[in-house]
């Protein structure tokens, strides 16, 4: 049985697709069967940050709509094993999402995966509730700034009244705060919110930090997730992230403000 | 018939629920001068008139013998619902019944406790209205967790209570008083069917509006000072105070 876990966060430009492919690509390198799934439909991005945006066929909408299998449509990741991708559809809008469709497909990829994460699209109409309905753990993104974190505050009002879980009585789906973008020398200068503020006004676990930083564009526009360099403090940081999610105790880091020697850079720094 | 009746064989089930209505307190019994004052307000409000329901209220009347058909009459020309009638003598009671409406005991009898026989005094309202406002709001609602942005937690009848932080952008509204056991960076609106004595009490004072009865504050309008501290917060002679609980 597949974890579902929604990456959301409802203020765009945060970080979401960027952490949904940071963390897929985590838990595959870890041996867990993932399968990553696109839903911003009309404004596809997952796949130019996985990498694999020369071998789209079919989308999620094709499937939903029965014009393609959902075997055909995944793509295999070609540098983790393990690791599947749905692209949406660049050519639809979000009303071609129906929950019966998106339930159809999760219901098909639960028996056979590990792990199903859920690429939300920013905002908090169609796309994004349909993201988060179904899922049994939400990873909320958000940058350590006032509107992020309200935007953030609001989504997580919807985690537990609108999905599936909450309808049904079941338990609450597991929340988890990733602030990324931190950077711990704003922080002190007070151009930034402080980590503990962020935590007090959500409330809710913290499952990683993100510094910020300049691997996460080269990422991006080579077509790698971060996960894989390992080099850099937010490749590192997204890999703690994923051993707190598989219930592993990890300390924090990347969270105060060093002078930077190289050998600090290089080892992470940081610990407390 | 048995009692365990399917629910889909019911044609009915009776719910309790507390309407708001607007009293229509009569201090004549003419009808001609009802007539000319309903004009006057009518042609002010006429977004107020439409088939509105009302009760009349014939508590500060002194008429054993109501032209309770008339007035009546004149209320449905400009557009008003007579329900009921609150107050009266017996004649006005069967002339209430006789005409279709609902008869009400008058408030007094009906909020004061059954063992209070004190005659009526010119006593301070708020004596009176202590023991009456307790007994109508015997509940409240206590919320656990936080009120996140775009939520809105309210208690309609009695106070509320959140153990927890009522996040910015968020609102909790209470009949009587709000405590909120952590920040309140949100909005809260106490005293909102116009109790004037309800207040509202927080461990850390952020909120973007407070409100007691309708009257209110906003953020800027709140004593830097007092901002982060716990406080609570009342009406004095219709000005909202904000002092620090120590």
């Amino acid at each position: 049985m597949a974890k579902i876990i929604v990456v959301t966060s409802g203020k765009g430009g945060v970080g979401k697709t960027t952490s949904a492919a940071a963390i897929a690509t985590g838990l595959a390198l870890r041996g867990n069967k993932t399968v990553v799934i696109d839903f911003d439909v009309g404004l596809r991005n997952l796949d130019l940050i996985m990498g694999c945006e020369r071998r789209v066929v079919y989308d999620l909408v094709n499937v939903i709509q029965g014009d393609a299998g959902i075997n055909q449509a995944m793509i295999r990741d070609k540098r983790v094993e393990n690791l599947h991708i749905l692209p949406a559809s660049q050519t639809r809008d979000k009303d071609a999402l129906t929950s019966e469709g998106v339930e159809k497909i999760l219901d098909a990829l639960v028996e056979d995966f590990d792990y199903i994460v859920c690429d939300s699209p920013a905002g908090i109409e169609r796309g994004a509730q349909l993201a988060m309905y179904f899922a049994d753990e939400a990873v909320v993104v958000t940058n350590p700034e006032v509107s992020s974190v309200r935007d953030s505050d609001r989504i997580l009002g919807l985690l537990s009244s609108k999905t599936r879980r909450a309808e049904q009585n079941r338990d609450p789906i597991k929340e988890h705060l990733l602030i990324t973008r931190y950077n711990p020398s704003r922080v002190d200068g007070g151009d930034m919110l402080n980590l503990d503020d962020i935590c007090e006004i959500l409330a809710i676990n913290l499952i990683g930090l993100i510094p910020e930083s300049e691997a996460v564009l080269r990422a991006s526009n080579q077509g790698i997730p971060v996960t894989h360099d390992q080099k850099s403090d937010a490749g590192q940081a997204y890999t703690d992230t994923v051993s707190r999610l598989l219930g592993e105790t990890v300390p924090l880091r990347f969270h105060e403000y060093q002078k930077k020697g190289l050998l600090s850079r290089v080892f992470g720094g940081g610990r407390r | 018939m048995s009692l365990k009746m399917d629910r889909a064989s019911m044609a009915f089930t009776f719910k309790g629920g507390m309407l708001p209505m607007t009293v229509m307190e009569l201090t004549s019994g003419d009808p001609e001068r009802i007539r000319d004052q309903l004009a006057g307000k009518l042609s002010q409000s006429p977004a107020f008139f439409q088939h509105t329901p009302v009760v009349l209220s014939v508590e500060k009347l002194d008429e054993p013998h109501l032209s309770l058909e008339r007035i009546c009459a004149v209320c449905r020309a400009n557009k008003l619902l007579p329900v009921a009638v609150r107050g009266g003598a017996d004649p006005v009671k069967q002339s209430a019944w006789a005409l279709g409406l609902g008869w009400f005991p008058p408030q007094e009898l009906r909020t004061r406790s059954l063992e209070s026989v004190t005659p009526p005094s010119e006593e301070p309202v708020e004596q009176d209205d202590t023991p009456a406002a307790a007994l109508a709001t015997p509940t409240g609602r206590i919320f656990r967790g936080t009120v996140r942005s775009g939520q809105q937690v309210s208690a309609q009848e009695g106070d509320l209570v959140v153990i927890g932080a009522v996040n910015a952008g968020a609102e909790v509204l209470a009949a009587g008083n709000i405590h909120v056991y952590g920040a309140l960076r949100g909005r809260a609106l106490a005293g909102i069917h116009g109790d004037h004595e309800a207040a509202i009490f927080c461990r850390e004072l952020d909120a973007e509006l407070l409100s007691v009865a309708g009257n209110y504050k906003r953020l800027e309008d709140i004593d830097p000072r007092l901002l982060g501290s716990t406080v609570q917060v009342s009406l004095s002679e219709d000005q909202l105070a904000i002092a620090a609980l120590t």
